[in-house]
């Protein structure tokens, strides 16, 4: 693979580090359809990654399964990262993010920037920091492709279309029944890509189970061209994180490789005051500049 | 001894009426036997036709490229390499028809199969075959790279609008050549040649009816992952882990020939589509199985023609329908009953079962030939049907025990190899062996009494026996006028090889036919007059196909065991020219240290191992990729695009942070390269096509190489292990194992075989002597090969003994009826002289059904099949020939006597001559 081609498919990556698993507390409503519950977890997942502050860790490794628990077989690889974003433009569907890694220690201080745009006309761009050298390239890539291949988030088991959100016209959506999952009332809903949505995605369809009450996603299933599940993802310790309801914990598990990432949420804030200067290449290079600035957006919290 | 082979004969001769005594027994006995034979055939058969199935799952090679595939996955992939009509892969048209293609295979659901052809040489297109793309890449989707100031672009090569202007057209071209990592790989130096890269999930798919372990319903996930504190100030937390936990391990589908081929030819329907602009050259296993699949059915036509010149050769020198339908019955049940009962003991089968089938087929003809040689001329003496068959088996029986228990010799010394398939061949071929001499002694005697010729002048001629007369009276004129008709229809209708050889067969079947008697009796005096010419010619020929030996390569080449000229071989040729190489090969690094490839010490070593492959194998490698590319490109573009920054930095921390962009890619392309912990990773080699000799010399010289570049860091990492592997270096171990077994299986059955001969013959002379003719057509064939730079591929070797085996079969048959004729007789001469008239015809029967039915193997497409086609019918030629000549005249210029007491050893044909 040559660099270029890595470039490319990273520089996407952070558009859509936010989890789309979230859902404000809805009451229950018995009559909605397959659409329309996705579009209810997808309005909250937009709301949720306004103006946030995140810490998480990913956590991924071979698992197997002892005493009937799924757990890691081997030491799991972690990696912790710090970012902020804030949506913008007219109706606040362009993003800014920075994100800043924090572990492995090896790669600490390696930061990118990345200003992802709605109109599909207007490139996005990514600045990349390596802190052992000590220089920030900007990286360009088109928006508009049509075989953007879904990338790995961080080098985990989530690529960007487990954690992408919208466009929810091009699948066809249908409520396949009502069951619960962990003691809670769910849907489970298939979404099938349409064909468009299907040159770009690695799945032929999806299975969310989405809480009744509180519109989270709690299990999901993605399925190969073979119709074999080849991907589950597991939700867990959904809490009310600033009146939005989140899982803190998602485990997503690779079937086929007997692999899994965990991505936990250990802070998780939205609504915060992000400056504009913040999400600038001066956050990547300058590092007490950053650390005060994030300070002040824990201050805010407090 | 001699009156136990007396005894023997005797038994033998009471053999057939005895069965025929309890005929209706034994008829019904092997009646429900065979039906549950069949049975077991069509229950219980399992085939593995996987070349894997070939090596013992424990073999190193074996073992290394598990480990490499458990850990990269599969690398079959189809390398679809065009030649743009307009000799410009980068013309407005070119481009235009690379994007509908490489869209059509991209989204080929979208595709409406009326528009295709149903089916491609006799296979259907099926569109949902394609389902095994992964991915598909050209320079309709390539992204180029580029520096502006502080900016990366990284853009496609081609965009979506194809543009009109020759000046941007003109400007892809240019930034494409400029692309190092793409020349060769998608498009040739010259932009007349590109290449579709179809990568498949062949190999890489789970087994059907995969259940993974976390479906069980109680199975909930670990505490571990969700006990972590939101208002620590710790960076991070440990989610734990227990090395106890069971690992399922994915068993993938294997694949077979089938499934390649069904792929091969759903691509095929669509990118003919586009055969107005550009000539294809695909490349890769889909391919190569289609190709070999269309080798297999010509094998079935092949097959069938070689059964049909069995039987006609059978009727016109037996002239009688019995002499064809009887062996075929017997043959058929043979190898029915090895299969069965194979298949009962629960064996599996590989592809070499076919091999069973020749070798059955050929045993079994000749045991039946001989047996039916010696009926038929005892009849045509005027002796009654049972004496005829009571005389027959004295007179062959033992021979046929002794050829029996030589070729089940030979074929069992096959047990001993390492390859599991080889040993399977090894024991069922010996089963078939033993099962057509004992149906040839219990069956055969059944069968010709249901159905035999009647006797000789009877009113009821065959149909062969009155054309024979009616073509005898007819003038000689007529005769030339109608040989010239036949060769001139033969020639214009046929092939001139095809037609040479039908030419060949009737006029050897003519002479046979015509003047065997002739011939048989004339030998003895004109050995008689020259043997030690005879001898001479023979010592000449041994000495320089001794020679010929010593200069054999033993080289399997993918492309080479094809014809020239054919599509494979010219797609293969062409990609090696043109492109980067249609093979690949991979050297494994496992530091057994997580991290371990962040070392720069480690990491500037494969640097170093790789300008070192490129430069000194320059001739055999195109291009060499590994992490330390994907470091080095990087670097140099985080700093500016300075080509000073195009190294391997001598900081692991660096190395780490450059990898970022890396670590962050597809896991599964991430995967493809390096483990997760960083420990194992590969280099990928792109190597041309040659022959395994030159890979093996290859793999050597890279071996020694490696040690002195990483033995330095053996210190820092005292199990690091370095070594190629890949499917190619499966083959190379392969290729060479087949030789050893071969080699040892031929050397063990050389000894036991000269024992037997001693044994059977009597004295060490006797057996010695022997075994001199049964050397010659093996030395002929093999070192003819040499002559001619043939070279000896595993599938020929594989081949080669039976063939080899059947030859000396004769010899055997010649020799014990020599020493039998001898103790009773008491005379040399007169036991040479009744051996060669005898045996003789038998031997010569045998040499015209079997060589010359082996001899249409050489019109295979498949050049391991030709080979051994051509050498064995010129191996069982020279046996004969060895029979005639050079046995007798040892026997006349060595006077053996085979323990025979006083045997009179003079030698009387020479007077008669005169």
């Amino acid at each position: 693979m040559s660099t270029s081609r890595i470039l490319w498919l990273t520089s996407g990556i952070l558009l859509a580090w936010l989890e789309p698993w979230a859902g404000w507390n809805q009451a229950l409503a018995e009559s909605l359809s397959g659409l329309e519950i996705m579009e209810r977890v997808e309005a909250n997942d937009r709301a949720a990654s306004d103006s946030a502050f995140n810490r998480m860790q990913l956590s991924s490794c071979r698992y197997g399964v002892k005493d009937n628990r799924i757990t890691c077989a081997e030491r799991p690889r972690i990696k912790s990262l710090e970012s902020v974003g804030k949506n913008y433009g007219p109706e606040g569907k362009d993003t800014r993010s920075v994100t800043i890694v924090l572990e492995p220690a090896i790669e600490r201080g390696v930061g990118m920037l990345t200003y992802a745009y709605d109109d599909s006309e207007k490139d996005n761009e990514t600045w990349l920091y390596l802190s052992a050298l000590g220089r920030v390239k900007r990286i360009a890539s088109s928006n508009s492709d049509d075989d953007s291949e879904p990338a790995s988030v961080f080098g985990s088991e989530f690529t960007t279309e487990d954690t992408d959100t919208g466009k929810l016209d091009e699948y066809s959506i249908r409520i396949l029944e009502e069951t619960t999952i962990s003691g809670r009332d769910v849907w489970k809903i298939e979404m099938i890509p349409g064909e468009e949505q299907a040159r770009k995605s690695r799945y032929s369809k999806v299975n969310y189970y989405v809480d009744k009450e509180r519109f989270v996603t709690l299990r999901a299933e993605m399925f190969d061209q073979y119709d074999t599940e080849i991907k589950r993802l597991l939700a867990e310790r959904v809490e009310q994180v600033n009146g939005v309801w989140l899982a803190r914990s998602l485990t997503m598990m690779n079937l086929v490789s007997n692999r899994l990432s965990n991505m936990a949420f250990l802070e998780m804030y939205t609504g915060v005051e992000v400056e504009d200067d913040f999400l600038t290449t001066r956050t990547l290079t300058d590092v007490p500049f950053r650390e005060t600035e994030l300070e002040n957006l824990r201050l805010q919290l407090d | 001894m001699e009156k136990f082979l007396l005894r023997l004969s005797d038994t033998f001769a009471r053999t057939p009426n005895a069965v025929l005594k309890f005929k209706s027994l034994v008829f019904s006995g092997l009646l429900v036997l065979t039906a549950l034979m069949v049975l077991g055939i069509y229950t219980r058969t399992e085939l593995d036709m996987t070349n894997e199935s070939f090596l013992n799952q424990t073999d190193p090679a074996m073992l290394a490229l598990n480990e490499f595939r458990r850990q990269f996955g599969s690398d079959d992939s189809v390398m679809l390499v065009y030649r743009a009509k307009d000799d410009d892969v980068f013309s407005r048209n070119s481009l235009l028809a690379i994007q509908g293609l490489t869209n059509d295979l991209r989204y080929w659901e979208q595709l409406d199969p009326a528009n295709y052809p149903e089916s491609l040489r006799g296979v259907e297109v099926d569109f949902a075959e394609l389902t095994h793309i992964r991915r598909v890449q050209s320079i309709a989707n390539l992204r180029i790279q580029r520096n502006e100031g502080d900016t990366l672009l990284s853009n496609r090569l081609v965009p979506a609008v194809i543009p009109e202007s020759d000046h941007a057209l003109a400007d892809i071209r240019a930034r494409a050549l400029e692309v190092e990592d793409n020349l060769l790989a998608f498009y040739s130096a010259d932009a007349r040649f590109g290449a579709v890269m179809i990568k498949t999930d062949f190999g890489a798919k789970p087994v059907e009816n995969y259940v993974p372990a976390v479906d069980v319903s109680d199975v909930i996930l670990d505490d571990g992952f969700v006990s972590f504190d939101t208002f620590s100030a710790a960076e991070s937390f440990d989610p734990g882990f227990d090395a106890s936990a069971e690992i399922q391990e994915v068993s993938f589908e294997t694949v077979n020939m089938m499934d390649y081929t069904a792929f091969h030819v759903a691509t095929k329907a669509i990118y003919q589509k586009y055969s107005n602009q550009f000539e294809f050259y695909p490349v890769g296993n889909p391919p190569l199985m289609e190709f070999m699949l269309d080798i297999l059915s010509q094998m079935q036509v092949l097959g069938l023609l070689m059964i049909l010149i069995f039987g006609l050769l059978l009727y016109i020198l037996f002239r009688s329908f019995s002499a064809v339908i009887w062996p075929l019955v017997t043959i058929a049940l043979s190898m029915t009953w090895t299969w069965g009962l194979t298949v009962w003991f629960g064996v599996t089968i590989s592809q070499m079962v076919s091999l069973t089938v020749l070798l059955v087929f050929a045993v079994g003809i000749a045991d039946c030939v001989h047996v039916m040689s010696g009926y038929f001329s005892f009849r045509r003496q005027g002796k009654e049907h049972h004496e005829a068959l009571s005389l027959s088996y004295g007179k062959t029986g033992l021979a046929i025990m002794i050829t029996t228990i030589t070729t089940m010799t030979g074929v069992l010394a096959l047990s001993t190899s390492n390859l599991q398939p080889l040993q399977v061949f090894g024991y069922m071929s010996a089963l078939g062996v033993f099962l057509a001499f004992v149906f040839t002694l219990v069956l055969l005697p059944i069968l010709l009494d249901l159905w035999h010729p009647g006797a000789p002048n009877a009113a009821d001629a065959s149909l062969a026996d009155r054309i024979g007369l009616r073509w005898n009276s007819l003038p000689t004129g007529s005769k030339l006028l109608i040989a010239a008709v036949f060769l001139a229809i033969i020639f214009t209708v046929l092939d001139p090889w095809v037609g040479a050889y039908i030419a060949l067969v009737t006029l050897l079947t003519y002479i046979v036919v015509n003047r065997q008697a002739a011939i048989l009796s004339t030998i003895p005096y004109l050995v008689a007059h020259r043997p030690w010419t005879i001898m001479a010619v023979f010592a000449t020929t041994f000495i320089v196909c001794a020679y010929g030996l010593t200069q054999i390569r033993i080289d399997t080449n993918i492309s080479e065991l094809t014809r020239e000229g054919s599509e494979i071989r010219i797609a293969y040729e062409t990609v090696d020219e043109n492109m980067a190489g249609a093979m690949s090969m991979m050297i494994m690094i496992d530091t057994k240290t997580t991290d371990g490839l962040y070392n720069p010490q480690l990491m500037q070593a494969i640097d170093t191992l790789q300008t070192c492959i490129n430069e000194q194998y320059s001739d055999r490698v195109t291009r060499t990729h590994s992490l330390a590319n994907i470091v080095k490109d990087t670097y140099q573009v985080m700093s500016d695009d300075n080509p000073a920054y195009y190294r391997v930095p001598n900081d692991a921390q660096m190395i780490s942070q450059l990898l970022y962009l890396f670590n962050s890619a597809n896991p599964e392309d991430r995967r493809a390269l390096v483990s997760d912990d960083y420990s194992r990773s590969h280099i990928s080699l792109n190597i041309y096509n040659a022959g395994s000799y030159e890979y093996q010399q290859f793999f050597t010289e890279v071996s020694e190489d490696i040690e002195e570049v990483f033995s330095p860091l053996r210190e820092e990492f005292p199990e690091l292990e370095v070594y190629p592997t890949g499917s190619m270096a499966l083959m190379m171990r392969m290729a060479d194992e087949i030789a050893n077994s071969q080699f040892s299986s031929f050397s063990l059955a050389f000894v036991v075989i000269s024992l037997i001969m001693i044994v059977t013959l009597g004295s060490l002379q006797g057996g010695l002597l022997a075994m001199v003719p049964n050397l010659i057509p093996a030395l002929l064939s093999f070192g003819l090969m040499g002559l001619l730079g043939v070279p000896l591929d595993s599938d020929t070797i594989l081949i080669a003994p039976l063939i080899i085996g059947i030859a000396v079969d004769d010899t055997i048959h010649f020799m014990t009826h020599y020493r039998m004729e001898l103790i009773k007789t008491g005379s040399v001469s007169k036991s040479l002289r009744s051996t060669i008239t005898d045996v003789g015809q038998a031997v010569l029967f045998t040499t015209m059904v079997l060589g010359l039915g082996f001899a249409l193997l050489s019109f295979s497409d498949y050049l391991g099949m030709a080979k051994m086609g051509f050498f064995g019918s010129a191996a069982i030629i020279v046996a004969l020939l060895c029979d005639l000549f050079l046995i007798p005249a040892m026997i006349m210029i060595f006077k053996p006597t085979f323990g025979v007491k006083d045997a009179d050893t003079t030698i009387s044909f020479r007077e008669k001559l005169a």
